[in-house]
C-alpha cells in the first residue's frame, strides 16, 4: 500500500464524514426563496449576450470585415462573468436562494387559488447551484470566445459575425436555462441552446455532412425535449405550479396524484430530456456528429457547458428525484452503461475530435451515475473539473487542426510536440489528458473518485462501481492513445485537405491547396489561442483545489455550494464500513483500483502507441483474423451500429410510412373520396344521358313519358286516397 | 359612423377606387387603403374599452334588422375577434406590398379583389349576427376564387373550383344547422332572431343533447373544412400550391382562422353538449392532422406544398386546444391562430420571393441559398424556427399551451375545467414537435444550407406569362421593399414570443365566456362514464380526499 | 266541386274530342319524322287545348276560356310563321325535312 493512497483514503473518509454531516440536512426543509428586487441588475447577465447578438447582426449588415463581432462578444461575455463573480462574492457560497423577477412571460390565471393560474415568468432563481454553473459557463464562454477570435479569423466577414452571433445566443440561452426560476423558462433555454447548437454545428453549411449533423442534433434533442415538456405538464397537473420556489415547498408536503398518470412518471420524463441534451443512451449519437462544427464550439457547447444541462436539470430537480428511488437507480445505470459503451467506441476512433466527443459522452455518463448513486456533489464537481479539462482538450485539438490544415486523423500526425510553436499546445494537451485519465491527484481524479466511492458504498451499485473502474482504465487508454500518437514520437505529419471546412472561403481555398502542393508549413497558434490555452490549463489545475482542500480536511466551496442548493437532498451517504473486496472498504478499493486503472491504461497506451506502434495494428489484425473475436473491433469501429439501428428502427419505417401516407392522401382521400364525391353529379348525369340523344322525338318521348308517369302517380294517389276514404 | 363600419367601408371603397383608377396606380391605391384600414383598426383597438371584460363593443345596431327575417347588421367585436381582425388588417398591406413585383397582369382587378377579400373577412370577424357572419364567411370565397383562377399556377382552374366547391359544400351544412337553431328559436319565442348572442343562449339551454349533437356536427362540417381538419383538408395543398403568393399568404394567415374562429365563437358555445360528445372524435382527428400531415410534409419536394401541409398540421394543434375545454387550451389555440398567421404567412412570402426570382418552388432545384441571398436566409430561418415552435418566438406559446391544455383535459382536473381527452392525446400529439422539427429542418437543409445551387430560369412559358416580368428588376438578395415587408412580421413574432402576457391577459375573459357551459356539461358527460370531477362535486370527491 | 255545374253531354263530347285531338297530335309528333308534319301535330295539340278551354269555360259559365283561345290563336299564328320559316331554313341547310338530320344538340 502506497503512502499517497493511504493518505487519500483517510482524507476521503474525512470528506465523506463531512458529507454525512451535511447529510442530516437532507431531511431539513428546503430554504424558501425570497424575492430580491434589489438584484435586478443580474438581468444584465441575460441582456449582455443578447446585446452582443444584436451587435453581431448589425455588424454583419454593415459588412464589417474586422474582428469587431468577436470583441463585442468577448466583452459582453466577460461582463456577464464579472457580474456573476460580483454576485458570488457578495453572497458567498451558501446564501439562501433568491428570485429576481424581470418580466411576465407566460402568465395568466382564471380565478384564485392553486391550479387556477399558470405562471412562467422571465425571472431568475439564484441559489448556489445556479452560481456554480454560471461561474464556469460564463468564464469558459469568455475564454473560448477569445480563443475563437483568432481561430475563426479566416472567416472574417459575415461568417465571423454569424459565428459570434451563435455564441452570444448560446450564452443567452444557457443563462436562461441555468438561472430560470421555472421549468418553462428552463425549457426556453433548453431549446435555445439547441438552436445555438444547430446554428453552430451547421456553421460550415456548404458541407452536407455539417447540415445533416446539425439537423440530427436538433431532432434528437427534440425527442428529449418532448420528455421534458411532458414532465412539465405532469408537474403542473400534480403540483399546480412550475416555479421552483413554490414547487420545492410543495414537494415537501407532497402533491396530489391527479389524473390518469402517476406522478412517479415525472422524473422519468425529465430524465428523457436530460439524456437528450446530455447525450446519454439512447439519445447520444448526435454528439459525436456535432463535431462537424468549428472546434471552439465543440469545446464550449459540446463539451464544457451545454451538454451538462442534463446534469443540471437532475441536480436542480433533486428533491423530486429523491422521492422516486427507482428513477435515481435508472439514472445511475444509464449513466454507467453510457460511460462504458462510449468509452469502447472512443477506443476505436481515429478522428481526434471524435475520440474526445466519445470521451465527453463517457464522462457525462459518470456525472449521471454520480447523481444516480446519490452524490450530487461528486456529479457537480465532475461537471466543474470536466468543463475545464475537456474544453482544454478540444481547444488543443482545434489548435492542432488549425495548424495542420484540418488534419485530425491521429494516424497521420506524430511528434507535434517537437514542431516549432506547438509546445504550449502539446503540454497543455498533456495536462488535459492526465486530468481526463484521472491521473492521481489531478482534479479529474478527485471528482471521479467521489462518484466511484459513493457507488461502491451502496451494495446495489457495487457492480456499477466495478464497471466504472473498468471504464476508467479504458478512458486512460484512449486518452493517451491520442497524446502518444499525436504529440509524442518522431515528427511526421500529413496536412489535412482543408476539406474539414475550417477555412470556408472559396477565394482562400484554392490558394491553400497550392500551398500544400509545394511545401506545407504548419502555422502555430498565436497569442490569443496560446494565452487562452494557458489560462484554461491554469483553471483545470486550480479546479483541483477543492479536492486538495478536502485533502487537508478543510471546507471546499464546491461542496458548500452544492449542499446549499436544492441538491442537498441527495447528500445522504450510506456508511459502509464492511469490506467490499479484498478486505478493503469502499474508499480504499476505489483509490487503489482507480489509481491502478489510470496508470494501467496509460501504460498500455504508452506501449501500444509510442514504444511499439505496430503492435496496435498487429493486435487489431489478430482480432480481425479470428472468427470469434472479429465482431469486437468491427462493432467498436462502427460505433456499435447505433446509427444504423436507429435508421432501420425509426427513420426507415417513418420514411416508408410517410410515403404511403402521402400516396394515401393524394390518391385515396383526395382522389377517391373528394374527387369521387365531386364526380357524383357527373356520374348521375351520365346515367340519364341516353335520354338526351339529340333526336327531337327522343326528347318528346321522354317528356311525354314523364308526363304520363306524373299523371299515373297523381291518379294512383287519388284513387288510393279515394279507396282509403 | 363607428370604427367597424369605417373599417368595412375602407376596403370596399378602396376596391372601387382601384378598379376604376389607372392601372399604374392600382398597387399604391390598394396599399394605401389597406394601410388606412390597419390604421383604423389600431385606433379601434386603442379605444377598445372591453379588453379585460370579454364583452362586445360597440354594442349598438348599425342598421335596422332586415324586416321579418331577424337579421341584424350588428357590428362589434370582443378581444379575440379584435385580435384576429388586427392580424387581418396587419397582414393585408404587407401582402399587397408583397405582390408588387409578382403581379404584372390585370393589376386593377387583382388589387380590387384583394380588398374585397379583406372586406369579407372583416365582416365575418366584426359581425354579431349569424347571417351577417355567414355572408362575410362565404363572400371570401368569391375573391379568392378569382385570385386563384386568374393569377394562379398551371392547375389554377382545378384548384379554384375545388377550393370553392369543397368549402361551399361544407358551409351549407353550417347554414342548415344554424337555420335549424333559428327555426327552433322562432318556434319557441315566435320571432326569428339570428343575433349570435340570442342563438347561443337559446341553443345551449333549450335544445336537447341529441339536437345539440347534430347541430354541432352540422356547424363543424363547414368549419372543419375551412380550418381544415385532417380528412377534409385536400383542397388546401392544391389551393396553396396554385394560388399566387399573396393569395397563399392571406389564405394561410387569415382565411383558415375563419374556420377555427367559427368553432370558437359559434360551434362551441352554441352546442356545448355536442362539443363534449364529439371532443374525443375531433381530438383524434387533431392528432391525425398533426402526425399524418407532418409525415406527408416530410416527403414533399415542393417548398410551397410543404408549408401548405404544415398549415394543416399546425391547425391540428389549434383543434386540440379548442377541444380541451379549459382556459389553457383555448388561450393556447387563440395564441396559435395569431402566431400561425404571422409565421406561416411570412414563410409563404419568403417562398414567394424565391419563386419570383427562380420561377420554381422545387426544393431539389435549389440549395445553399444562404450564400446567394443571406438576408433572405436570415428571415427564412427565423420564420421556420418560429413555425417549429422555438421558445422565445411566437409559435411556442400557442403550441405549448394547446398541448398542455390537452394534457390536463381530464375528468378530475383540479383547475375546475374537466375535459375528456387527457395525457395520452397530448403525448401522442406532441410527437408533432419532433416531426415538425424534422420537416422544417429538411426544408432549411435543402434550400438554405448545403452547397450553392441556383436554379436557372424556368423553361415553362406559362409561368413566364403569369409570373413576373419584374424578375429582371429584382436584385439577387432582397430589396428594400421586401425587407420592409418581412421586418414588421419578424418583430411581431419576437414580440409575441417574448411578451405573450399582453395577449394572454386579454383573451382570458373571452375564453371563459366561451367555456361558460362546459365544466358542468363535461362533468355530466364524464359521470355517465363513471368519472367525475371531485372539485365540481360527485362520487369521486369523497373517495379522494387530498392531503 | 260541389259548386260546379254538372258537365252537360255537349261538353263531354267536346272534351272527348279535345282528348282525341291531343292524342292524335302527340302520337303524330312522336312517330313522324317530317318536320312540317310534326309542326302540324303540335298545332293539333294546341287546338285540342283550346277546345278544352272553351269546353271548361262553358261549363263554368266563364268567358275566360274563350279569351284564352283568342290569345292561343294569335300566338299560334305568330308561331306558325316563325316555325315554318325555321323549317324552310333548316331544309336549305340539309336538303331534307327529316328531324333526324339534326342531332347535334345531344351531349
Amino acid at each position: 500500500m502506497t503512502l499517497p493512497s493511504l493518505m487519500l483514503a483517510s482524507v476521503l473518509a474525512a470528506a465523506s464524514g463531512d458529507a454525512a454531516g451535511h447529510g442530516s440536512l437532507a431531511d431539513a426543509p428546503i430554504v424558501a426563496a425570497t424575492a430580491a428586487p434589489e438584484l435586478a441588475w443580474v438581468g444584465w447577465v441575460l441582456a449582455l449576450p443578447a446585446l452582443s447578438a444584436v451587435a453581431c447582426v448589425l455588424l454583419a449588415m454593415l459588412r464589417v470585415r474586422n474582428k469587431l463581432p468577436a470583441a463585442a462578444t468577448v466583452l459582453a461575455l466577460g461582463g456577464a462573468f464579472a457580474l456573476i463573480l460580483k454576485l458570488y462574492l457578495s453572497r458567498g457560497p451558501n446564501a439562501a436562494p433568491v428570485i429576481v423577477h424581470l418580466w411576465d412571460w407566460m402568465n395568466f390565471g382564471w380565478g384564485g387559488g392553486d391550479w387556477k393560474s399558470f405562471q412562467a415568468d422571465v425571472s431568475l432563481y439564484i441559489d448556489s447551484l445556479t452560481l456554480l454553473w454560471m461561474l464556469f459557463v460564463t468564464g469558459l464562454g469568455t475564454l473560448i470566445a477569445l480563443f475563437a477570435s483568432e481561430y475563426m479569423e479566416s472567416e472574417r466577414g459575415p461568417g465571423y459575425a454569424r459565428f459570434f452571433f451563435g455564441v452570444s445566443i448560446f450564452l443567452l440561452a444557457m443563462a436562461c436555462l441555468v438561472m430560470a426560476d421555472n421549468l418553462v423558462l428552463l425549457y426556453l433555454g433548453w431549446e435555445g441552446v439547441g438552436l445555438a447548437s444547430y446554428l453552430l454545428i451547421g456553421f460550415y453549411y456548404r458541407k452536407p455532412s455539417a447540415v445533416a449533423a446539425a439537423k440530427k442534433a436538433f431532432i434528437m434533442n427534440r425527442v428529449g425535449d418532448l420528455g421534458l415538456a411532458v414532465g412539465i405538464w405532469l408537474i403542473w397537473v400534480n403540483y399546480g405550479t412550475v416555479e421552483y420556489g413554490e414547487l420545492f415547498q410543495k414537494l415537501a408536503v407532497g402533491g396530489s396524484d391527479q389524473g390518469g398518470w402517476d406522478r412517479s412518471l415525472i422524473p422519468f420524463c425529465l430524465m428523457l430530456g436530460a439524456f437528450g441534451k446530455s447525450a446519454q443512451l439512447p439519445l447520444f449519437t448526435w454528439l459525436p456528429d456535432a463535431m462537424e462544427g468549428p472546434t471552439p464550439v465543440s469545446a464550449l457547447i459540446h463539451a464544457a457547458t451545454m451538454v451538462t444541462a442534463g446534469v443540471y436539470l437532475i441536480a436542480r430537480m433533486q428533491p423530486l428525484f429523491m422521492l422516486h428511488p427507482d428513477a435515481m437507480t435508472t439514472v445511475a445505470w444509464v449513466g454507467g452503461i453510457t460511460a462504458l459503451v462510449s468509452a469502447t467506441i472512443g477506443m476505436a476512433q481515429y478522428d481526434i475530435k471524435r475520440v474526445f466527443a466519445y470521451s465527453t459522452v463517457s464522462q457525462l455518463g459518470y456525472m449521471f451515475m454520480g447523481l444516480g448513486v446519490g452524490t450530487a456533489f461528486g456529479a457537480a464537481y465532475h461537471v466543474f473539473t470536466h468543463a475545464f479539462f475537456k474544453a482544454l482538450l478540444f481547444l488543443t485539438a482545434g489548435a492542432v487542426m488549425h495548424g495542420f490544415a484540418g488534419q485530425l486523423d491521429l494516424r497521420r500526425l506524430s511528434g507535434v510536440r517537437k514542431v516549432p510553436g506547438f509546445g504550449i499546445v502539446s503540454w497543455t494537451m498533456l495536462v488535459g489528458c492526465l486530468w481526463l485519465a484521472a491521473f492521481p491527484y489531478s482534479a479529474g481524479f478527485f471528482s471521479k473518485d467521489l462518484i466511484l466511492v459513493q457507488a461502491m458504498s451502496k451494495p446495489q451499485f457495487q457492480i456499477l462501481g466495478w464497471l466504472s473502474l473498468a471504464t476508467a482504465a479504458l478512458t486512460a487508454y484512449y486518452t493517451f492513445r491520442v497524446w502518444f500518437r499525436v504529440c509524442a514520437g518522431p515528427v511526421s505529419y500529413v496536412p489535412g485537405e482543408e476539406a474539414h471546412g475550417d477555412h470556408g472561403h472559396d477565394d482562400h481555398g484554392s490558394q491553400h491547396h497550392d500551398d500544400h502542393g509545394h511545401a506545407f508549413h504548419p502555422h502555430p497558434p498565436r497569442l490569443a489561442m496560446n494565452g487562452v490555452l494557458l489560462l484554461i490549463c491554469l483553471g483545470a489545475i486550480l479546479a483541483g483545489i477543492p479536492g486538495i482542500q478536502a485533502l487537508r480536511g478543510q471546507h471546499n466551496w464546491v461542496q458548500e455550494m452544492v449542499y446549499a442548493s436544492t441538491a442537498v437532498r441527495a447528500a445522504g451517504v450510506d456508511h459502509v464500513t464492511t469490506p467490499v473486496a479484498f478486505g478493503m472498504d469502499p474508499h480504499k478499493v476505489v483509490s487503489v483500483f482507480g489509481i491502478a486503472a489510470s496508470l494501467g491504461g496509460i501504460a498500455i497506451a504508452l506501449w501500444l502507441h509510442l514504444l511499439d506502434r505496430r503492435m496496435a495494428d498487429r493486435i487489431r489484425t489478430a482480432l480481425l483474423s479470428n472468427g470469434l473475436t472479429r465482431w469486437l473491433p468491427v462493432a467498436m469501429e462502427n460505433k456499435w451500429y447505433f446509427d444504423e439501428i436507429y435508421h432501420a428502427l425509426f427513420r426507415l419505417p417513418l420514411w416508408v410510412a410517410s410515403h404511403l401516407l402521402h400516396f394515401f392522401d393524394r390518391h385515396f382521400i383526395d382522389g377517391v373520396l373528394v374527387n369521387g364525391v365531386g364526380r357524383v353529379p357527373t356520374v348521375l348525369g351520365r346515367l340519364f344521358q341516353p335520354l338526351y340523344n339529340g333526336a327531337l322525338q327522343g326528347y318528346a318521348t321522354t317528356m311525354a313519358g314523364g308526363v304520363i308517369l306524373v299523371l299515373a302517380w297523381v291518379a294512383w294517389r287519388w284513387l288510393g286516397a279515394g279507396g282509403a276514404a | 359612423m363607428s370604427h367597424p363600419l369605417v373599417m368595412l367601408l375602407i376596403p370596399v371603397v378602396g376596391a372601387a377606387a382601384t378598379a376604376v383608377g389607372p392601372a399604374r396606380w392600382a398597387r399604391w391605391t390598394a396599399f394605401l387603403f389597406t394601410l388606412a384600414a390597419f390604421g383604423v383598426s389600431v385606433v379601434h383597438a386603442a379605444q377598445f374599452p372591453e379588453w379585460h371584460s370579454g364583452r362586445f363593443w360597440p354594442a349598438v345596431d348599425e342598421g335596422a334588422p332586415l324586416a321579418a327575417f331577424g337579421v341584424h347588421m350588428q357590428l362589434g367585436c370582443d378581444s379575440v375577434s379584435l385580435l384576429l381582425l388586427l392580424l387581418t388588417t396587419f397582414m393585408m398591406p404587407l401582402t399587397i406590398a408583397g405582390s408588387f413585383s409578382a403581379v404584372s397582369e390585370r393589376e386593377r382587378e387583382y388589387y380590387a379583389w384583394f380588398q374585397l377579400l379583406e372586406a369579407g373577412i372583416l365582416l365575418a370577424f366584426l359581425s354579431r349576427d349569424f347571417i351577417v357572419f355567414y355572408l362575410g364567411y362565404e363572400f371570401t370565397l368569391v375573391p379568392m376564387y378569382f385570385l386563384i383562377s386568374i393569377w394562379g399556377g398551371q392547375q389554377r382552374r382545378t384548384a379554384a373550383i375545388k377550393f370553392f366547391i369543397f368549402t361551399f359544400l361544407g358551409s351549407i351544412f353550417t347554414l342548415a344547422a344554424a337555420l335549424y337553431v333559428a327555426a327552433r328559436q322562432a318556434e319557441a319565442t315566435g320571432t326569428w332572431n339570428f343575433a349570435l348572442a340570442s342563438m347561443v343562449d337559446f341553443a345551449s339551454t333549450q335544445l336537447t343533447g341529441r339536437e345539440q349533437f347534430w347541430v354541432f356536427l352540422g356547424l363543424m362540417a363547414g368549419f372543419a373544412i375551412k380550418t381544415p381538419i385532417f380528412p377534409v383538408h385536400s383542397w388546401l395543398p392544391l389551393a396553396h400550391d396554385q394560388a399566387p403568393t399573396g393569395g397563399s399568404v392571406i389564405l394561410a394567415a387569415v382565411l383558415l382562422k375563419l374556420g377555427t374562429y367559427g368553432v370558437y365563437r359559434i360551434a362551441l358555445p352554441m352546442a356545448p353538449a355536442g362539443g363534449v360528445e364529439t371532443a374525443t372524435f375531433f381530438g383524434v382527428l387533431g392528432i391525425l392532422a398533426i402526425i399524418a400531415t407532418a409525415m406527408i410534409c416530410w416527403v414533399q419536394t415542393d417548398a410551397k406544398k410543404l408549408i401548405a401541409y404544415s398549415s394543416v398540421s399546425h391547425m391540428g394543434f389549434v383543434i386540440m386546444g379548442l377541444f380541451a375545454f379549459n382556459p389553457v387550451g383555448l388561450q393556447g389555440s387563440v395564441m396559435y391562430m395569431i402566431s400561425h398567421g404571422l409565421s406561416t404567412g411570412a414563410l409563404f412570402l419568403c417562398i414567394g420571393m424565391i419563386y419570383e426570382r427562380f420561377h420554381t418552388k422545387e426544393m431539389d432545384q435549389m440549395s445553399g441559398l444562404a450564400r446567394h441571398m443571406p438576408v433572405w436566409a436570415c428571415f427564412m430561418v427565423l420564420f421556420t424556427l418560429a413555425s417549429l415552435g422555438l421558445p422565445g418566438l411566437n409559435g411556442f406559446v400557442g403550441e405549448f399551451l394547446c398541448l398542455m391544455g390537452t394534457f390536463v383535459a381530464e375528468h378530475d382536473q383540479p383547475a375546475g375545467y374537466p375535459g375528456v381527452m387527457g395525457p395520452w392525446f397530448a403525448v401522442v400529439a406532441a410527437a408533432g414537435l419532433i416531426l415538425g422539427a424534422m420537416y422544417l429542418l429538411i426544408l432549411l437543409g435543402k434550400i438554405v444550407w448545403g452547397p450553392l445551387k441556383v436554379p436557372g430560369a424556368s423553361a415553362d412559358p406559362h409561368e413566364h406569362a403569369h409570373g413576373d416580368q419584374g424578375h429582371g428588376h429584382l436584385p439577387r438578395d432582397l430589396n428594400f421593399r421586401e425587407i420592409a415587408i418581412l421586418v414588421p412580421i419578424a418583430l411581431a413574432c419576437l414580440g409575441t414570443g417574448l411578451y405573450p402576457r399582453l395577449l394572454l391577459d386579454v383573451t382570458e375573459p373571452s375564453v371563459r365566456e366561451t367555456l361558460a357551459d362546459y365544466p358542468a356539461r363535461v362533468n355530466e358527460f364524464n359521470a355517465e362514464r363513471g368519472l367525475k370531477n371531485p372539485t365540481l362535486g360527485g362520487p369521486v370527491a369523497a373517495a379522494e380526499a387530498r392531503p | 266541386m260541389s259548386e260546379l255545374a254538372q258537365p252537360s253531354a255537349g261538353i263531354v263530347v267536346a272534351l272527348v274530342l279535345s282528348a282525341v285531338l291531343f292524342t292524335t297530335g302527340l302520337v303524330g309528333f312522336l312517330v313522324r319524322r317530317n318536320m312540317i308534319l310534326m309542326f302540324l301535330c303540335t298545332e293539333l295539340m294546341l287546338q285540342a287545348a283550346a277546345l278544352a278551354f272553351i269546353a271548361f269555360g262553358k261549363m263554368r259559365g266563364d268567358t275566360g276560356g274563350q279569351v284564352f283561345v283568342i290569345f292561343i290563336l294569335t300566338v299560334a299564328a305568330a308561331e306558325a310563321a316563325l316555325a315554318l320559316g325555321l323549317v324552310v331554313l333548316l331544309y336549305r341547310r340539309r336538303e331534307t325535312l327529316s328531324a333526324e338530320a339534326w342531332q347535334e344538340l345531344h351531349e
